[in-house]
């Protein structure tokens, strides 16, 4: 006879076998399993109180080192898999913090600047294990780096909100370290014409492998780099001194920096930090060209309410802005944000709503595909046991 | 099949008009095939829709009627995916050939699933460079199968489709931003569109490769990225197969990422040089092709790292293609090498399989090896940079035996990639041709779990079943099937 469970309880599980088990007294109690990660609590509609919380198991299974290919289970934080890979003089080329794991960085679609150089989670994952809502044990994608055999569920994972099973295991992509990282720091009067000036850095000869805006108190500043050896990150950057002086002289290069990789992605990490502690969160996805204008007025508008600290990543049409924001200052920088995302063909979504907003929806307006994915939540996790509730709803 | 015939293209006629609709027995012949044309099947119909809202009409049509529906592009496809078995209507997306726009500012083409992909290309390479600042700087839909003079961007959606550059510039569902896709109850969901990022999981993830079975796809919304300006492009000749292979191994493991690493065997090499008179060395064992493109700057140290690699497995020379028309000259004989093969047989069987690449240089002998354990001769050429081998099995399609043993050895073959750490198709897909070997490849609940997925988008089974996964409603079986012919070519 199962155990029963104690409901708001933190579960360890060590095999397969044993999330299985899970699921199935879960299904048989009702008593849903969540997990919205570390740095994602806010994300979506709360969960309901009564809850099992998974935690997973943290080792390297296998690393393919030839192939540029590591199997890791899912309950692994990034600083563990970093440090794994090091040793083999390789490494995730993905922006997530330290502290997340796998698993939250897989089912949130996590990336910044690097998804220049290197792609998204959906780029670089290969295969994935998970148990689904029958309880049953999935085995999907493989360790090749080309496989289309059955449907890519693979990548239907990547921001699944951890609503369509538990994933336990993933096989990803990995890249050499480079020997050098040469950072470039340039500030900017204004983001106008910020979408235009990397839509050339990207065509030409000086495209860098990461990319991000960032601003406070309408003080704009642009972080680059190149990867590689050191002669050709020094060619790079002489080359964009060449680039900027003729196509973009609003850019001024402040700093350049030879640096190694952890530097960077220390730096990287830091840039975004704010973004963990912020009591208000929003983020807009817009059309490549709008991501400039939509940085500027939502300085504009800061400059009338409150503070708010923005970044942007120009290459991808994503731009995070938030604040220490009082209720009435984020009702009013929800209507903003959803008009500008709407004026532009974009989407806002809250990641973090201050206290006293939670009439405010977290996501955008209906999508055209919420139905299917309704539908497909139903398939996968038929008692809505996964995160039940939290973008796909059950009246859907 | 449901419904009397006449009514069914009544229905159609009056959705897209008379010329929209094929019913003539001698005409639909075109239709029974792709390019594995041991998969044989004449539709009962063809129907031509130009925008989405005649595909979800038509759609809605058939299956209320409950006529099975089968989605086409061009009819590359190597695996039998768009072909109908025991009646149904091909909905074919070649008069949904518009390229919507082309945004070099955001970096995105919409078009009909209908247009060609060299067409997008040459259309995106028409408009010149994006904001006229950089010279020389340009963009490009990347994916780049050998046959993209002829398919179309909905089907390399479908099938997910890899080329030549896929190695560092990834597959097609890396550069397709979103799709519009009409589904069986005749629902018309947009994914994704012209943004890069959404919300909730990655249903055009889904969609991109799912070989027509869960909807057909009227509209796709194509990423655009920088192409290449500076490229450095050698060929090395080696010894022996293993010799190329390791090397391959080996770039890889350095860290290196070249945009292309194509191996043939000796065997192609001959074909090739009487075929098109290349200037390759006849006698070598094997020939090993590399691209790498990015900043000039670093390009000579990047294959001078690569050249070392080679010299270190044993390559004979390396010869460097001295300017962009040899290069061109290089790539054009590659994409033409299969239509070379039948220098050397009747017929022929292309496979396609993924193999770790460290384990190449083992994974090619084995490969070889099985072939001739069936009485077969196996000729190869290939992404290797990928590990996505192409063994050539080389046959008369009029000796029953030989394509018995055809079949048989191309079962092994795919059987020993798998127990390898590989899968069974690295590009071509499942479609009817290997249906059966899925089981070998998912465990039970994985198929069971595939099986919801395309009751959940097409709980009818209407939209190209039996297809990718097997079907309880029809089964399709090719194993009897004798006078094979020569499958169209790959990779
Ligand atoms: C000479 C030659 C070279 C080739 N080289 C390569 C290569 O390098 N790389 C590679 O990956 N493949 C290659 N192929 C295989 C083939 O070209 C690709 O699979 C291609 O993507 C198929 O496109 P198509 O338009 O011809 O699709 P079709 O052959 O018409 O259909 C293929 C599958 O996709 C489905 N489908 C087609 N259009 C739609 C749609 N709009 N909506 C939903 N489903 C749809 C069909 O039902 C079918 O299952 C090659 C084939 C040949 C003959």
């Amino acid at each position: 006879m199962p155990k029963p469970l104690t409901e708001n309880t933190t579960v360890t599980a060590n095999q397969p076998a044993q999330i299985i088990e899970l699921v199935q007294r879960c299904t048989a109690q009702r008593t849903p399993i969540v997990d919205y990660g570390h740095a994602h609590k806010t994300l979506g509609h709360p969960p309901p109180p009564d809850h099992i919380q998974l935690i997973l198991q943290n080792n390297t299974i296998e690393h393919y080192d030839r192939d540029l290919v590591v199997r890791v289970e899912a309950g692994t934080t990034i600083a563990k898999l970093q440090a794994t890979l090091k040793k083999s003089n390789q490494f995730l080329p993905i922006d997530a913090h330290d502290d997340m794991t796998l698993g939250e960085v897989i089912t949130h679609n996590v990336f910044g600047p690097l998804r220049v150089g290197f792609g998204a989670m959906r780029d670089l994952l290969l295969g994935l294990r998970y148990i689904d809502g029958h309880s049953r044990d999935i085995h999907v994608g493989g360790r090749t780096v080309k496989n289309v055999a059955g449907y890519d569920v693979t990548r239907l994972m990547v921001g699944s909100l951890g609503e369509l099973g538990c994933i336990y295991e993933a096989t990803l992509r990995t890249s050499a370290i480079p020997q050098t990282v040469l950072s470039v720091e340039l500030s900017i009067d204004t983001p106008r014409r910020l979408d235009a000036i990397t839509t050339d850095l990207l065509v030409s000869d000086v495209g860098p492998v990461h990319l991000a805006l960032h601003a406070q108190a309408n003080h704009w500043r642009v972080h680059l780099a190149y990867f590689g050896h050191t002669a050709g990150c020094r060619a790079q950057s002489n080359a964009l001194e060449t680039f900027l002086n003729r196509f973009a002289p609003e850019l001024k290069i402040d700093r350049t920096q030879e640096t190694t990789l952890d530097q960077d992605a220390q730096q990287r990490t830091r840039r975004s930090q704010w973004r963990r502690h912020t009591p208000a969160l929003v983020k807009l996805i817009v059309p490549l060209a709008a991501t400039g204008a939509v940085c500027r007025q939502l300085s504009q508008w800061a400059t009338t309410y409150t503070t708010l600290q923005i970044d942007a990543l120009p290459a991808h049409g994503r731009v995070f802005a938030g604040g220490d924001l009082d209720a009435d200052s984020a009702h009013k920088l929800d209507l903003h944000t959803s008009q500008l995302a709407a004026s532009v063909g974009g989407l806002r979504i809250w990641y973090a709503r201050p206290t006293g907003t939670q009439s405010i929806d977290p996501w955008p307006p209906a999508l055209t595909d919420r139905a299917t994915l309704t539908k497909l939540k139903h398939a996968m996790d038929p008692h809505n046991l996964f995160n039940p509730g939290r973008f796909i709803t059950a009246q859907q | 099949m449901a419904a009397a015939i006449e009514t069914v293209l009544n229905r159609l006629r009056e959705v897209v008009g008379d010329e929209g609709v094929l019913a003539d027995r001698n005409e639909l012949v075109a239709y029974e095939c792709d390019g594995l044309p041991i998969a044989k099947g004449v539709p009962t119909a063809v129907v031509f829709p130009t925008d989405t809202g005649q595909v979800a009409e038509c759609v809605r049509v058939l299956a209320k009627l409950g006529v099975p529906i089968v989605p086409r592009g061009s009819g590359t496809g190597l695996t039998g995916g768009c072909v109908v078995f025991g009646g149904g209507v091909i909905v074919s997306t070649s008069r949904m050939t518009r390229i919507e726009s082309i945004d070099l500012a955001n970096r995105v083409a919409v078009v009909g699933a209908g247009v060609r992909n060299l067409a997008l290309n040459e259309a995106v390479a028409a408009r010149g460079t994006p904001m006229g600042a950089t010279e020389g700087g340009w963009l490009r839909f990347s994916p780049d199968p050998s046959s993209q003079s002829a398919s179309t961007i909905g089907g390399n959606a479908a099938t997910n489709a890899g080329g030549i550059n896929t190695l560092k510039y990834g597959v097609t569902t890396s550069h397709v931003l979103g799709v519009e896709v009409v589904l069986a109850d005749g629902a018309v969901v947009r994914t994704g569109g012209g943004l890069c990022d959404g919300v909730g999981a990655d249903l055009t993830g889904l969609l991109c490769g799912s070989e027509g079975t869960l909807g057909i796809i009227t509209r796709v919304w194509c990423r655009l990225t920088a192409g290449p300006r500076h490229f450095r492009t050698v060929y090395a000749e080696f010894g022996c197969m293993r010799e190329a292979c390791q090397t391959v191994s080996d770039v890889v493991a350095s860290g290196v990422v070249p945009t292309s690493m194509e191996i043939m065997d000796g065997q192609m090499i001959g074909v090739i040089e009487q075929a098109f008179g290349y200037g390759f060395s006849a006698g070598a064992g094997a020939l090993l092709l590399i691209e790498i493109d990015g900043v000039e700057a670093v390009l000579d140290e990047q294959l001078e790292s690569v050249v070392r690699i080679c010299g270190a497995n044993g390559a004979e020379g390396v010869r460097h293609c001295a300017d962009a028309q040899e290069r061109a000259e290089l790539w054009r004989v590659r994409k033409r090498a299969f239509g070379a093969i039948g220098r050397i047989s009747r017929s022929y069987c292309t496979q396609d399989a993924c193999v770790p690449r460290s384990k190449l240089p083992e994974a090619i002998e084995a490969i070889t090896a099985i072939g001739g354990r069936y009485g077969l001769k196996v000729t190869h050429i290939f992404h290797a940079g990928d590990g996505n081998v192409h063994p050539i099995l080389l046959f008369d399609e009029d000796d029953a035996d030989d394509v018995q043993r055809v079949l048989a050895a191309s079962e092994a073959i795919l059987e020993y990639c798998v127990s390898i750490g590989g899968t069974i198709t690295g590009e071509h897909g499942v479609g009817v041709e290997k249906l059966h070997l899925m089981e070998k490849m998912f465990n039970s609940a994985t198929m069971a779990a595939f099986g919801d997925i395309k009751a959940a988008f097409d709980p009818d089974g209407c939209i190209n079943d039996g297809k990718l996964i097997p079907s309880d409603r029809i089964r399709i079986e090719l194993k009897g099937v004798t006078g094979m012919n020569v499958p169209g070519g790959a990779g």
